[in-house]
């Protein structure tokens, strides 16, 4: 088997990154802990997997992948990675993966092409915003909960949403205005 | 449709060394398709029992059965079938890597020359070395390659990463899971006794944890994650005196509490919240934090 050059696709985990840096969409990262591995990984998904969420690890895949479907990191027709070195490079049984896939198929989020893998479906918008809802929710939960603790009142909490809000719509203006495209 | 027979069934082993019993009423099962995880500390009887699954030893008590035969009576049927990764691994040290692996295919009906090519690459062994020149993790990723050629349908690692480097090890771990676990899921069964345990933490599905010669916890990987869970709560004043059902390691310092749910955990902070903590937080416990738990 042939050595290739590697490229990761990078997905922002929903659980430990904001909803605005999902902008971000993909970076590329070809990071040198990748590089011992001989096998021919193309765009494997950087999905991350916590052992201390107490939720089953096949879960986690499902609603990584639900999430990335959902903030368009993961684009109709893209291709999802093989089971195989997905679940090399995230170090957890195969078996774990291929039930993720099941579970994401049978939930029509997915579709098998027999021979040329797993691909994210065209229509899967009925779950779309739910999930973007959800995602925000949880994000958000975390921080009035944060705001509880701190003793911040409603009002403030509120006034820092909206300061935070206006900081980032300005910093993405000033990086758009940067690139040459 | 009838249960399909397990790879692995063990009841009520015994075995001992002189008088030192080393494995005492031991039970395990191990169902086709799974990775079953073997935890226990040094001396726990961990190898006592792999070795007894392949002959190496004779139980005193109880009855092994591997692919539903007994390998002391169906040795050869049972070793066909499997491959075994021991702790310390020996080769014919005047035998070069290639000839080493010619040597141990000669044994076997069936082997993937395909599989031995990539994984000699992956591993950057050169096949014209002597074993005898090769390092300790050199020399397991031989035994490996060995054991993952045959296309074996049980794969039996006795503490296979214990004493390698961190990249040997996660290079190990990767081609079980690439390598091995490649094929029909139900002929890819793997036993591994380790007490590294964090590193297989995602490639095992079921386990038991063993102590002294005995079963001390078998339960599925997701449901431990679920079960134990550790709750920790700051009060803003002294923490209440309370009883917890179903509590494990409750510790309790000036408004701190910190406790391990052994199921139950719902339960657990719903009473706390009840008490108005100023913080409430709770996280699975991994499986070395389980076993940890478990042999406290």
């Amino acid at each position: 088997m042939l050595r290739t050059g590697m490229s990761a696709l990078r997905l922002q985990p929903p659980a430990t990154n904001s909803a605005l840096q999902k902008n971000l969409k993909y970076s590329i990262d070809s990071s040198s802990h990748l590089s011992y591995c001989p096998m021919t990984v193309t765009d494997a998904m950087l999905l991350q997997i916590n052992f201390k969420a107490g939720k089953p690890v096949y879960l986690q895949v499902v609603d990584q992948i639900k999430a990335a479907a959902a903030s368009g990191t993961l684009q109709a027709g893209e291709p999802l990675p093989s089971i195989r070195p997905l679940a090399e490079e995230l170090r957890v049984n195969r078996n774990t993966i291929a039930k993720a896939y099941t579970e994401l198929e049978s939930q029509g989020v997915i579709e098998t092409i027999p021979g040329k893998g797993c691909f994210l479906k065209a229509n899967n918008s009925p779950l779309k915003k739910d999930v973007r809802r959800k995602l925000l929710i949880d994000e958000i939960d975390e921080a009035v909960v944060m705001a509880h603790h701190l003793q911040v009142p409603r009002g403030e909490f509120l006034e820092v949403v909206r300061d935070r809000l206006d900081t980032m719509a300005e910093k993405k203006r000033a990086n758009d205005d940067h690139k040459p495209d | 449709m009838s249960e399909p027979t397990p790879v692995i069934e063990i009841k009520g082993l015994t075995y001992a060394y002189g008088r030192g019993e080393a494995v005492h009423d031991f039970n395990l099962t191990v169902q086709p398709g799974r990775c079953y995880g073997l935890f226990g500390r040094n001396g726990a009887g961990k190898t006592t029992t792999m070795k007894c699954l392949l002959n190496l030893l004779r139980p005193r008590g109880g009855s092994v059965r591997v692919f539903g035969f007994d390998p002391a009576k169906h040795e050869l049927e049972v070793k066909r079938r499997l491959a075994y990764v021991p702790d310390y691994v020996a080769f014919y040290p005047w035998m070069t890597v290639q000839e080493t692996l010619d040597y141990l295919a000669s044994f076997r009906s069936h082997w993937n020359r395909e599989t031995e090519g990539h994984l000699l690459n992956r591993f950057r062994l050169d096949p014209a070395q002597r074993t005898g020149a090769l390092s300790k993790g050199q020399k397991t990723q031989v035994a490996l390659i060995a054991a993952i050629c045959p296309e074996p349908e049980l794969l039996l690692l006795d503490e296979p990463t214990s004493g390698l480097d961190p990249i040997v090890r996660r290079e190990f771990i990767e081609t079980v899971i690439g390598a091995y676990q490649e094929g029909d899921p139900a002929k890819r069964t793997i036993l591994v006794s380790t007490h590294l345990i964090s590193e297989f933490e995602g490639l095992i599905d079921e386990f038991t944890i063993m102590d002294r010669g005995r079963d001390v916890l078998s339960l599925g990987a997701d449901q431990a994650r679920e079960r134990y869970q550790k709750i920790r709560a700051r009060f803003s004043q002294e923490v209440p005196s309370i009883e917890f059902k179903d509590a494990l390691h409750v510790r309790r310092n000036g408004r701190e509490l910190e406790l391990i749910a052994n199921g139950g955990g719902a339960q657990i902070m719903e009473q706390l919240r009840s008490l108005g903590p100023e913080s409430l937080t709770s996280e699975a416990l991994t499986l070395e934090e389980v076993f940890v738990a478990a042999l406290k």
